[in-house]
This record gives structure tokens, sequence and C-alpha cells, in this order.
């Protein structure tokens, strides 16, 4: 614990980097894709003289430019934000290890976000070969915006053996390109290109199903046929590369997608199966409203079409993107860092000396409830939260204090083929600081409350349970009696 | 193909059929939107007639019924998704179908020639109330069974005739392992077999009278009204609609999948804040509140009386709104729809504000 904690009551940090980043991951996919589709588009339009739907996609490069540059920019620093925020520990291992990487990325999207103003501003200004030019120079920019940062990524699923020898030495940054071509680099990279095609195919959609000039029908069929062929590769390709990626993972990564298809256990468990299986379903419910109405009629496309597609494409985005982020449980970087910020390595150490007199921000009180609350914020608080999302008061179900603790000491050192070991960090700290532990959560631990029940069959009870098949009264406290009839 | 096909069209005899669908056309207005949550409901409707067939391959009702959910709740493969999707597109069958309802209502759909249509469309909503009702108890939780015991607890409380028709639905004198094979056989046997007929008699009349057109269509001259095929057009359009309600019964499954109560237990306690599923909220708020104004019987007499009087006038406004779209009954008609519609909103939204 070398930086304080950011606490974020209710939602919890993750979520603050999972919003930031979905809406982020949306916006630079399109702006990947896009880059592709707006100059091949053009070209095509010049080359069949289907001139009048030129203005059409000039509207869409407009979209396309206010988009990109502005809610992409500012949603990728935001996610530098709230990853500095949440996992300081984690981000800085990524800086030392990739800080160049970073910096040729930021060269790229300078030039980026120069080639998309350019063109949108000279559309009809300068010559035509020389606009597609400019768009295919942002096409190209943008892609190795996307070549340099999936291998930070895809880094922290599968950093690799070279990288893991060196891991803690000081020296990482030698093994920078094992790290940065590492086991899932190419599978990740051609799964996320043909996201990012399918995207710039949906917001096109979007941009022609709002076209409904008699006078363009005609084009507006064709560029509508066309541009579902955007997706066509996704349909094809996603399959093969999904198993490529899948059979890249280790073993016990994909174990985690196995434990939630027998069973929904406590849930927290198996969410990523559950989450998982939703970027299937909406991959192939866009594949079919696509066919139906953008290749097999695309004169019944309409905007309400388009939206739906936008939106099941943002649900496919946000599962996979909580999969795959899950997927890398219990470690935040694989067999390195748990998702706590604790090094894998340091864990024996840490159990040894303790784990708060590492903590420079840690209060000086012999309290043991502050204390706990401490260790709680330091090694619990960057998945969990009191009351909110994978919620404390919920997951303990009203252990007592005796319980709480034979929770932690399975915690502390999870059986081999325990749930907890494949899912969760250990606990780790003296014994002294896991009974601290043990003493804040006995503080939040609420024990369910259960209502007094007297079924009394007398005909003058006045509350009536109609038809309903659940009909107890509705107010019942636990601390008043309530006779349901 | 041709020949194939012509060999078993003219051995069917479906050819007028078959006329029927290329030449039948669909409205196309401002409202046509409403036109779909229909087929949205009967899609909800396949999608439990299937996962309900496929819970059956594990189901067994009687002294087993909980230990079965728990082994597809906790050990079938995907057995949590199975019964997960039963559960949410149940719920969402009715929401679709209320809504489906007050949109006819609104749209006037109910006039003549489609009262018959207004009527097989109530019973099909009241057979799928029952199909609620019943299957709620099937899972033998804590749950099921103190709503189950607590909502049977009504019949019987009817002088003279109530102990003996509770006996009768309960198999006894208390709920147990002879009521969960009753409401089993309830469940998937008696009330489908209701449902089915009556379901085909109403996709008849539907296509037997197309859709209808809300009133405002109606004044405009027949050329100038806009449609589109029925096949494939609307039928492509009622596809898309259709995988759309797959994905959000799919998104409910998958993030707030159905757990399993503790098993039940006759002498334990009931959980706090049990409350009817929220298409019996409407009922039962109301009841309750007549309950607390007139205690005793008075109170649910008043409550039952209400709920009969209008679920009668309700079902009857076919025969009512009979006089154009610019009648004063028909305006009544849809001063009555809106009473009923915030009636039961509020009721449900106070419902839940009461748990």
């Amino acid at each position: 614990m070398n930086y304080p904690v950011w606490e974020v009551p209710k939602l919890g940090g993750a979520w603050v980097i999972g919003i930031v980043s979905i809406f982020h991951v949306l916006i630079a996919w399109f702006a990947v894709g896009g880059g592709l589709y707006l100059p091949m588009a053009e070209s095509k339009l010049y080359r069949e003289k289907r001139e009048d739907w030129l203005p059409v996609l000039m509207k869409h490069s407009r979209f396309f430019l206010v988009l990109t540059s502005i809610f992409g920019a500012v949603s990728g620093v935001g996610i530098w934000f709230s990853i500095g925020l949440v996992h300081p520990e984690a981000t800085s291992t990524l800086i030392h290890n990739f800080v160049f990487g970073w910096a040729i990325e930021w060269v790229f999207f300078v030039v980026e976000l120069a080639a998309a103003a350019v063109y949108y501003y000279t559309w009809n200004r300068i010559p035509r070969e020389l606009h597609l030019k400019v768009g295919y120079l942002y096409a190209i920019a943008s892609l190795l915006t996307l070549v340099i940062i999936n291998g930070i990524l895809s880094f922290m699923l599968t950093p690799g053996r070279a990288w893991l020898d060196v891991a803690g030495t000081g020296t990482e940054a030698s093994r920078f390109w094992w790290a940065f071509f590492n086991p899932t680099y190419f599978p990740s990279l051609i799964m996320r290109i043909l996201a990012c095609l399918s995207l710039a195919g949906i917001y096109a959609l979007i941009t022609y199903s709002r076209s409904d000039e008699e006078a363009l029908a005609k084009s507006r069929i064709h560029m509508v046929r066309w541009t579902a062929g955007w997706l066509a590769p996704m349909f094809l390709l996603m399959p093969l590369t999904l198993l490529w990626f899948l059979h890249q993972i280790p073993s016990e990564n994909r174990g985690l997608l196995e434990l939630g298809m027998n069973t929904i256990g406590s849930g927290a468990f198996t969410q990523v199966t559950r989450i998982a299986m939703l970027t299937i379903i909406t991959t192939l419910t866009i594949a079919g409203v696509v066919y139906l109405f953008a290749y097999k009629w695309p004169r019944d496309l309409s905007l309400g079409h388009s939206i739906a597609l936008l939106g099941l494409a943002v649900i496919a985005t946000a599962s996979t993107e909580y999969a795959r982020e899950t997927v890398r449980k219990p470690y935040v970087i694989s067999a390195h860092m748990y998702s706590n910020g604790v090094r894998k390595r340091d864990v024996a150490r840490i159990n040894a000396e303790g784990y708060l007199s590492r903590s420079i921000w840690t209060p000086v009180t012999s309290n043991t409830v502050t204390l706990g609350h401490q260790v709680f914020r330091g090694q619990c608080m960057s998945c969990h939260t009191v009351g909110g999302y994978r919620a404390m008061t919920q997951l303990l179900q009203g252990r007592d204090r005796k319980a709480i603790g034979q929770l932690l000491a399975t915690l502390h050192d999870p059986p081999k083929d325990s749930m907890y070991r494949k899912y969760m960090p250990p606990l780790v700290g003296k014994q002294d600081e896991i009974d601290a532990l043990g003493d804040y959560l006995a503080t939040i631990s609420v024990k369910p409350a259960e209502a007094p029940l007297k079924l009394a069959p007398t005909p003058a009870a006045p509350t009536p349970a109609p038809v309903a098949p659940t009909a107890p009264t509705a107010a019942a406290t636990p601390d008043k009696k309530v006779t349901l009839r | 193909m041709s020949k194939t096909q012509d060999y078993i069209v003219e051995r069917l005899g479906i050819g007028e059929v078959l006329a029927h669908a290329r030449n039948k056309t669909v409205p196309k207005h401002e409202y046509s939107f409403w036109y779909y949550w229909g087929g949205i409901s009967l899609f909800c409707f396949l999608v439990q007639l299937v996962s309900g067939i496929l819970l059956l391959l594990y189901y067994r009702p009687g002294p087993e019924a909980y230990d079965s959910v728990r082994q597809i709740t906790y050990e079938t493969h995907f057995g949590w998704l199975i019964r997960s999707v039963h559960n949410w597109s149940a719920s969402l069958f009715l929401a679709s179908v209320f809504i489906h309802m007050f949109s006819v209502f609104f749209m006037k759909a109910y006039r003549s020639p489609r009262e018959f249509g207004w009527f097989t469309g109530l019973g099909l909503l009241g057979i799928g109330m029952l199909f609620g009702f019943s299957g709620y108890l099937l899972p033998m939780d804590t749950l099921a069974y103190f709503a189950t015991k607590v909502g049977l607890d009504i019949p019987s409380s009817i002088p003279i005739v109530g102990p003996p028709i509770a006996n009768l639905i309960r198999g006894g004198l208390e709920v147990g392992e002879f009521t969960v094979q009753r409401f089993f056989t309830l469940h998937a046997v008696i009330l489908p077999l209701l449902f089915l007929p009556l379901l085909g008699l109403h996709l008849w009349l539907v296509q037997k009278h197309g859709n209808a057109v809300p009133p405002g269509e109606e004044t405009k001259p027949v050329a100038e009204r806009k449609s589109i095929p029925f096949f494939p057009n609307f039928v492509a359009k009622d596809l898309a609609m259709w995988l759309i309600t797959l994905n959000v019964i799919a998104l409910l499954a998958a993030l707030f999948p159905w757990q399993l109560g503790e098993m039940s237990d006759p002498l334990g306690s009931a959980p706090v804040g049990i409350h009817p599923e929220w298409y019996f909220m409407s009922q039962f708020q109301t009841l309750k509140v007549f309950g607390k104004l007139f205690p005793g019987y008075a109170g649910e007499a008043l409550g039952m009386t209400l709920f009969t009087v209008g679920i009668a006038l309700w079902a009857l406004i076919p025969f009512y709104d009979i006089r154009g779209a610019a009648s004063s009954r028909a305006k009544k008609a849809t001063y009555f729809g809106i009473a009923v519609i915030t009636f039961t909103i509020v009721m449900t939204v106070w419902g839940y504000l009461s748990v």
C-alpha cells in the first residue's frame, strides 16, 4: 500500500474504470474501423459514379470527427485517471514497462487527430486523390494506435514467461518486445480489428438509415448493402480467432469460464461465464438483424433497427471487455500482481512481516476495527464495496465473528481446488491483521431478518391475500409481529 | 423444388393460406410500433414452452421437488440458464401481453368485427397469470411454500364451501408434496391444454380480420393509407423484434439469474419482505388498502367486488364502444382505459413502496 486508496461508494472503483473504458472502446474502435471505412466508401462512390451519396458520407465524416476526436480523446484520458486512482500499483508497473510504447502511441494519435480534421475540412477543397490519401493516412495512424495499445492490454492477461522471469528485478523493460508480442497479442489484435470493422459498419448504418430522401433511394440501398459487408469478416473469422485466443490463455483462466456452466454458485464466481454468454448471443443477433435489414431487405432498414444494432453492439462490447478483464482473475497482471495490487512474490514476506507495516497511509491507532478497515481498503476494496457492487454486507450472509474468522482463514490459505483460490487473491498479513479485518467485517455483517409468522386462519383477520401467489402482508419488519393469512 | 412445393401444397390443401399470406398487408402509420407486441408475447410464450420442456427433463414433482430444482440450478450444465430463462420470459410474457392489451384498447382494435379477438386475448392473459401462480410453488423453497400457503388461505376463508375447495386444491390440509403434484399437473398439463387451442383461435382471428387501424387513421381516405406486405417485410420486422426480445431475456438471465432459497420448512419463519410477483401487485395492494379501510369481511368483499366489476366492464367494452370514433361513448371508453392504466401503475408502485 504505497498509495492512498480511492474509495468509490456503492459503485466501486472497478466499475468507474469499466464505464469509462467501455465508452472509450466503443468510440476508439469506431475511430479505427471508421478510419478505413470513410476513404474506402469515398473511393467507391467516385469509382461507381454514385456522387449523389457524397453529401451523406460528408455528414457521416462530421459525426465521425466529433465523436472520435472529442469524446474518444476525453474518455482516453479518463481511463488514465481512473486506472491511476483505482490500480496505482498496476499502472505503475505498466508505465515502467511500456513508457516508450505509450510515447509512440501518442505520436500516432496526434497524426490521427490532425488527419481527421484535415479530412473533414478539405472535402471538395483539395483534389480528390489527395483527399483520399489524407483519409488513408488517418486509417494507418489509427490502426497503429491499436497495434500499440493491444500489446499492453494483452500483456496483462499473458505477460509471457520471458517477462515473468525478470519481473521484480528492475530489469523488466529489457523484455519489452517479449512482453509486447505476448502469447495473446495476435489473436487479440485480430479480434479487435474485426470488432473495429463491424462498429464502423454499424455507425454508418445509423447515418444511412436517417437519410430517407426518395431521390437517393437507389444509392441508399446499394450503400446499405455494401456496408453490411463490413460486418461479414467479424462473423466469419470471430469464432476461429476466439478459439485461438482461448487456446493461448492459461488453462486456469479457461477454467474460470467453465465454472459457470454447471452452477450459478453464489453468483460472483460465475459472472464471467454468464457475461461471456451475452457476447455470443448479442453478436449472433447483430448478424441476424444485419442480414435481414441491411443485406436481404435494405429498403426496410429503419433508424430504430440501426439504434438497436448499436445497443446490441454496446452490450457485446461491454460483455467482451468485462469477460476479458474478469478471466484474468485473481490477477491484474497474470501470475505477477493480484487484483488488489499485491505482488505474488511478496505474499510470503507480507505474511511474515505484516501488511499494514508496509502501508504508509495507515493511521496510528490500536483500535482493531479501524486497523481492520485499513486492511479492507487495501486488500478488498479494489473489487468489493461495503453495500453496493459485490457488497460485503450481502456476501458475508450474516456470518458471526467466529464464522468470519473461519472464512478469513480459508481466504488466507485456500485449499488447492477452492473457488476462492481460482478467483480471489489470497488474504495476506500477520494473524493480528487478519483478526482486525475480522473485527471490522463483523461490524458490517448483518444477519438477515426474519419475520415471526403466525398463520392464523381466523376469519376476522383483516389482511386478505388475493389471487397473488406470494401474498403475505407487505410491511413486515423484524421487530413487528406480523399476522399472515 | 417447385414441383415438390406443388406436391406438398396440393396434398395439404394450403394453397388458400399461402395466397392469403402473399396478399396480406399490414397498415403503416405512426402507431405501427404497437403492432409488434402481440408477436413479442407469442415469442415469449414459445420461449417458455421450450424452456419448460427442458425443465421437465429434470424436474421431479412431489417429495423430491426441491432437490430436483436444486440439481437443475446448481449441478446440471446450463440448468440455471434454462430455469432463469423460463422465469424471466414468464415476466416478459405477461408484461408484453399487458402492453399488447392496452395498445389494443387505445387503438380501439376491439371494435366489430374483432370482439372475439379481445375476449380470447383476455382469456389468454388470465391463463397466463394462472401459469405464474401455479409455477411459483414448484421449486418448493421457503418463499414458494409460504406464498402458496398464504394464497390458499383465501379460498379456505369462504364460509362452508371454502375449506373443502382449499383442501381440494392443496391435496390435503397442509401444503406439501401432493400440492406440488397438483400444481404441477395444472402448470404442465391442464393450463397448456386450455391455452394452446385458445391461442390458436386468437391467432386465427388476427389472420382472418387483419390488423385494425387506429381511429385517426380510419378517417383518412383509403388511397392515402400506407401499408407494407405481411410477407416478407412485416414478418422480417417481427423476427427482428423476436431477436431483440431473446437478447433481453438472455441479458436478464445472465445478469440476474434466479436463485433458489432454503428448502421449505413448515415450522420455520416466513422471510421478511415477501410480496407478490409484480403482475399481482396492484390487486394485492388494492385489497390491502380496502382491508385497512374496512376491517374484516367488508373490506375483502368490497375489494373483490370492485375487481369483479372492473374486470367485467373491461371485458365487455366492445359492446359499449360501438358508435364510431367521435362518439361520446368512444371518448368515455378512452377515459376508462386511462383510469385503469393509471390505477394499475399507481397501485403497483405503492405496493412496492410499502413492502
